[in-house]
């Protein structure tokens, strides 16, 4: 069907597919800058030809769609390494604070250490001295306070990241309700065919945060889509979110739980694992370590002490409070026992001027006295364990945060929007409109001829 | 489109970039102010811990030194002590061959005994000598160890006891520091106060003076090479003390190998990084900001 009216309904068509193009790319310079935006592309098709004898008439153009261009599984890519990195950025932050404890300084735990035996020695050259056995009684009480105040601020530290875990939570329960609501849209959308890309960038966006906080595996299913950690425990499904809760565990920590299970320890990547990672293994397990050292040299010094005779004659009582068996919590509570100077058995035979004992006691500097090591080897590996988790995870971090860019950088290629390429697309838009209302002017003029034909003959 | 898009929003990447480059200027100029390349354990875990041990180490070494230096001034002190006692027995044997001279009076040999009763209390007075508060003759009692005592055959009687006690002056290395003076004056080579007593004894009764000067100096004798301990010691917490400085010469080196800054490198690292810092924010202040846009009229 060759008519005049056919052709300005083909050129009207046009009008508005260009148009719809130029909204497109309006749509695009207007969110040059909006975070997860992914750029909208004209889908534009040529209308089904009408066939009229032999002849095929085109009947125009159609625009189909405006497709927003993205890459899921780059998506995807990208929610994985945020996982990572949200993790190691917190475990590494979390131990760069602890690691300041055991930064070489004159007040070390390992100064302290040498303190005590500096004044043992100091002792033998004099054992019945009062102000050198009263030194010897001041070093231990500084290593004692030492002792306690790196195992209190690990504690407190501890207690910190407590409280970023019970955020973290509360986060990532905010994330996972309004990704629920969105997916309600996105559905509500699509379901009547139309398009949702608005929604699903937003929807991207959050989920982006939501792998910063704890690990999340998406799948996309007809119902939506669905969120669960990588345990499988579900966070969003459809419309529907589910809360993660916390409870206070027995070490006055919080534990968190899905859907009454605990999943504390199955949670390792994100924001969340870092932060447990941090608060349940790597610092209780310096505290740990502190406790063994700390109850190795009191035992040891105690020992020792008990071999040998004070001023008095007397066999040699306890210079610290006795750590328990375990030693478990000693570094936070060890103290001296010992008040009174003379009560040092420097002696080793009852006489008074003997210093045969402080030898023993000057002993333990060299004995295995903590996990099998001497003290100094000892706490000199707690330094390396420390650090090398610190220097380890900042390695680890670097490398995420470059394949993080990486990929960013890719995805921005795809979908971000060039505000170039757009000025020419508005400039092929705006002419193919030019154009098109030319050829209404045109089919104007023709029907005008027609329409005043009979006027003419008449 | 052929061609491959390029992402249009190069500055998270500089951004990122001048981050590290402003972390690695941050750490030079750490390390260059304060001397050493391990500022926290994670600058080289290894290094960390080499350094605590290092630091213990020479801990170590100073403390011997600190022990020592107050060793050796009861050394000097005992040496001195028992070279008086020496120059003392010296003048005992000298007063004892001339009151064996026959041609003396009565008195004169009771001079020279009473001479001999100083020379005896300025003996028990040597061998009671403190070192800040400690008699160092004591063995190990915290007492004035010689009392006189008029029922002894020497007049003087020992209380303190044979303990001896030794000090670590290096690992491993301990020395002995002192003798007892019931060792130092009364041993199996002669009995300093009895020989002394003896000598005045026979000076009075005018019987046997040769025979007691002969004991007096087997006492000298004996003290003598006693003293010889002392001079020992000396000089072995002299050469110790020497090792200990080698030592911890040879540390602080250790240290400065494992921890110290490579003042040369660091610093051209810092001249290079400030570069790159300044080519990254130039790279931003070029970012085009003009577009396509703005050309069309």
């Amino acid at each position: 069907m060759s008519s005049l009216f056919g052709a300005l309904s083909i050129a009207t068509g046009a009008l508005g597919a260009e148009q719809g193009a130029m909204d497109a790319t309006t749509n695009n310079v207007a969110n040059a800058n909006t975070p997860g935006y992914s750029r909208l592309r004209p889908v534009l098709t040529e209308s089904d030809p009408v066939v009229i004898g032999s002849v095929t008439y085109g009947e125009g153009v159609t625009l189909d769609q405006l497709q927003s261009v993205r890459d899921p599984i780059l998506q995807l890519r990208i929610q994985q390494e945020t996982q990572q990195q949200g993790q190691l950025n917190a475990f590494v932050s979390e131990m760069q604070q602890a690691q300041v404890q055991f930064t070489s300084s004159s007040s070390d735990i390992s100064s302290q250490i040498s303190n005590l035996f500096t004044s043992l020695n100091q002792l033998s050259t004099d054992p019945t001295n009062i102000s050198l056995r009263q030194g010897l009684l001041t070093a231990a009480g500084n290593l004692a306070t030492v002792f306690n105040n790196t195992s209190h601020s690990l504690t407190q530290q501890q207690s910190n990241i407590d409280l970023n875990v019970s955020q973290a939570v509360q986060q990532v329960n905010t994330l996972t309700t309004q990704i629920a609501t969105l997916n309600t849209h996105i559905s509500q959308l699509q379901g009547v065919g139309q398009d949702a890309s608005a929604f699903e960038d937003q929807r991207d966006v959050l989920i982006g945060q939501l792998s910063g906080l704890i690990d999340v595996s998406s799948i996309k299913s007809d119902d939506g889509l669905t969120l669960t950690t990588s345990n499988g425990t579900a966070l969003v499904v459809g419309g529907q979110s589910f809360n993660l809760s916390t409870q206070t565990n027995g070490s006055g920590f919080q534990d968190i739980y899905a859907q009454g299970v605990d999943i504390t320890s199955k949670v390792t990547s994100g924001q969340l694992g870092g932060l447990i990672q941090a608060r349940d293994e790597a610092i209780p397990g310096l505290v740990s370590n502190l406790d063994t050292l700390a109850s190795g040299l009191a035992n040891a010094l105690n020992a020792a002490n008990a071999q040998g005779f004070d001023l008095n004659g007397n066999p040699g009582g306890n210079i610290f409070t006795p750590p328990s068996a375990s030693g478990q919590g000693y570094a936070a509570n060890m103290a001296v026992q010992m008040t009174d100077p003379s009560l040092i058995a420097a002696s080793s035979d009852g006489s008074q001027g003997s210093n045969g004992n402080v030898a023993v006691l000057a002993a333990v500097q060299n004995q295995n006295v903590a996990g099998g090591q001497t003290p100094a080897d000892y706490y000199s590996n707690i330094v390396f364990n420390v650090g090398n988790d610190v220097s380890n995870g900042s390695a680890e971090l670097s490398s995420s945060q470059l394949i993080l860019n990486q990929l960013q950088d890719q995805q921005g290629s795809i979908s971000g929007v060039n505000l170039d390429e757009e000025a020419s697309n508005m400039v092929q838009y705006q002419r193919a409109y030019d154009a098109a209302a030319n050829v209404v002017t045109t089919i104007n003029d023709m029907l005008y001829t027609v329409i005043n034909m009979g006027t003419l003959t008449g | 489109m052929s061609s491959i898009r390029v992402n249009p929003y190069p500055m998270p990447d500089l951004l990122a970039a001048i981050e590290q480059l402003q972390q690695q200027q941050s750490t030079a100029t750490l390390e260059l102010a304060t001397g050493s390349s391990i500022n926290k354990p994670s600058d080289n875990p290894a290094g960390a811990a080499e350094v605590a041990r290092i630091n213990d180490l020479s801990t170590q070494v100073d403390s011997f030194q600190h022990s020592i230096s107050s060793i050796s001034g009861q050394f000097s002190t005992a040496d001195s002590t028992l070279s008086s006692v020496v120059t003392a027995l010296q003048r005992a044997i000298s007063l004892g061959v001339e009151g064996a001279t026959g041609t003396l009076s009565d008195t004169d040999r009771a001079d020279i005994a009473d001479e001999l009763t100083g020379i005896q209390s300025q003996l028990v007075s040597l061998a009671n000598t403190s070192y800040q508060g400690s008699y160092i003759f004591a063995g190990t009692a915290n007492t004035q160890p010689f009392v006189l005592d008029p029922t002894q055959a020497s007049g003087v009687r020992y209380v303190g006891n044979t303990g001896t006690n030794s000090v670590t002056i290096g690992a491993g290395y301990q020395l002995q520091v002192n003798v007892p003076g019931s060792q130092l004056f009364d041993g199996p080579g002669g009995d300093m106060f009895l020989a002394i007593n003896d000598l005045i004894t026979s000076l009075k009764n005018n019987t046997g003076i040769s025979a007691a000067v002969t004991e007096v100096g087997n006492a000298f004798s004996y003290v003598t090479g006693q003293r010889v301990f002392y001079g020992n010691a000396l000089n072995q917490t002299q050469s110790q003390q020497t090792y200990l400085n080698t030592e911890s010469l040879g540390l602080s080196q250790q240290l400065n190998t494992v921890a110290g800054a490579d003042v040369a490198t660091v610093s051209s690292q810092l001249v290079s990084d400030q570069t790159a810092l300044t080519g990254a924010l130039d790279a931003i202040g070029r970012i085009p900001q003009t577009s396509l846009f703005d050309y069309l009229k």
